[in-house]
């Protein structure tokens, strides 16, 4: 966490900068199928940030050396357009791109019926188009859903959701200056229907207590999100009101 | 298997060629749906979204500070990139940018360019000392046909939408980046053996050479580009020149529109 200490995040009333309350969340939108040249697609408006994933496959995997003969392997790229930040940033992998990369892989290798398709790969591309904190998360949302549009078997979705600390405070989905000058931030994969947790990263400081009230926050919001990925899949599948 | 549908497809092109019709149905010079968003991503000074059938692109626009060259002491710079990254489409696959991406920006960036639409000398703050860098990057997320007509309108569309950000800089007042025509691009694809417009990716793919004009406000060629294996004739050119007058005024109608002119 950045922990330049002495700004100002939260209202003298209690409240939070954005006029949010501690347990609440940025509004998320989601819509699915959006991208006609992808197998499956979804875009996740989260707050300011917008993240877009398509899903290819499952195809053959080459190079054969990435071939996994039980299983199909996912092939996950993380990349956030040089647009979506303040600062340009430089096209290209980077290293937090590749990590982020990496663990949302394995994350989503945790849900998808894998075993299903032996050697066979599944790309899944989440392209980050406006960047305000919390890109990782509403990214494997997307991919969640993305995976789900294009007919992938799952034992469940995945929800990518955020809580951490400011002004030792806990709080629900950290916006850009909470990320930047808070003290903590714990971004979480869960499977809304079984409650088990597929992705795990923490950076900064948090207590036993303040991680369980995190934690807390963290599942009360994936079941929102779940219903809103749950309303997006419907809408495009049973043509229900748009 | 990539040899035999294009051989399958061709003879389907040319068959309907003769007939002077499309797969899509469409007439020869034809456009799909265009729907063009401005203004549309949240960190982008200025950005665009546009949709060809089921082509979509984006494109962004950053500015940065930075010294002039020594010989261009009073002006400012510009530069278009264009990322053909594997979300765009199943043949895209992961690297270093590819050929193909790099004379899309090229291409891109020479008709805007060329145009004179941007005046360098107004992006100059301090002589030999700051000047603004523009940065248009283009962002295609779903190839399906004419990603060059795409990537070109939503180019010129964020710049003329773009506001650039003095205050963050600490250099005056943030003010509207200064565009002073709309250069829009016309391509053309051979397909079934005659050039058509706005080419779909089954055009694209049973199809041979392509054709892409930039052309301003007064129908002055900025930027041209034969791209792929193919010849053309004169007559031929003088065709489809005749006919992006009249497309290239359909789209900066579109662009004007959408600024709210």
């Amino acid at each position: 966490m950045g922990g330049y200490g002495d700004v100002q995040l939260l209202r003298e009333d209690g409240s939070r900068l954005d006029g949010r309350k501690l347990d609440e969340m940025r509004p998320v939108k989601i819509e699915a199928g959006i991208l006609p040249a992808a197998d499956g697609s979804a875009m996740v408006t989260h707050g300011l940030n917008v993240a877009v994933a398509a899903v290819y496959g499952p195809m053959e995997a080459h190079p054969r050396k990435i071939q996994r003969q039980d299983r199909a392997v996912i092939d996950v790229r993380y990349n956030m357009a040089p647009f979506s930040t303040s600062d340009r940033i430089r096209p290209g992998f980077n290293r937090r791109s590749r990590e982020i990369s990496k663990v949302t892989a394995e994350a989503l290798e945790s849900v998808v019926l894998v075993e299903r398709y032996p050697r066979s790969k599944i790309r899944v591309e989440i392209e980050i188009l406006a960047a305000e904190a919390g890109t990782r998360c509403a990214g494997i949302t997307a991919a969640a859903v993305a995976l789900a549009d294009a007919g992938i078997p799952m034992r469940d979705l995945i929800v990518g959701v955020a809580s951490g600390k400011i002004e030792d405070t806990v709080v629900l989905d950290l916006d850009k200056a909470e990320d930047n000058y808070g003290q903590a931030d714990l971004p979480v994969g869960i499977l809304p229907n079984t409650g088990e947790i597929a992705f795990l990263q923490m950076d900064g400081d948090l207590s036993p207590d303040e991680y369980n009230l995190a934690m807390e926050y963290n599942f009360k919001a994936a079941k929102e999100i779940h219903e809103v990925m749950v309303d997006a899949l419907q809408r495009r599948y049973q043509g229900g009101d748009v | 298997m990539p040899e035999l549908v294009p051989s399958l497809l061709r003879q389907e092109l040319a068959r309907l060629a003769e007939e002077d019709a499309r797969l899509d149905g469409r007439g020869r010079w034809e456009a799909r749906e265009i729907t063009l968003e401005t203004d549309c991503l949240y960190n982008a000074e200025g950005s665009a979204k546009v949709t060809m059938g089921g082509t979509i692109v984006y494109a962004g626009v950053k500015f940065e500070l930075r010294t002039p060259w020594p010989d261009r002491p009073t002006q400012g710079s510009l530069m278009c990139g264009a990322e053909l990254r594997p979300v765009a489409g199943r043949k895209y696959e992961p690297g270093p940018p590819s050929p193909q991406s790099i004379e899309l920006s090229r291409v891109v960036d020479r008709g805007i360019r060329e145009s004179g639409c941007i005046d360098m000398e107004s992006l100059c703050i301090v002589p030999g000392e700051k000047v603004w860098g523009v940065m248009i990057d283009i962002h295609v997320l779903s190839d399906q046909g004419n990603i060059f007509d795409a990537c070109g309108l939503a180019a010129i569309a964020a710049l003329r939408t773009a506001v650039v950000p003095a205050e963050r800089f600490d250099v005056g007042e943030d003010h509207k980046l200064q565009v002073s025509s709309t250069p829009i691009m016309a391509s053309y694809t051979r397909a079934g053996g005659r050039f058509v417009y706005d080419p779909s990716e089954e055009e694209e793919l049973g199809g041979d050479e392509r054709i892409h004009i930039t052309l301003g406000d007064e129908g002055h060629l900025h930027s041209l580009q034969k791209g792929l294996k193919g010849v053309f004739t004169p007559a031929e050119f003088a065709e489809i020149f005749d006919e992006a007058q009249k497309h290239c005024v359909v789209l900066r109608k579109l662009v004007a529109k959408e600024e709210g002119n």
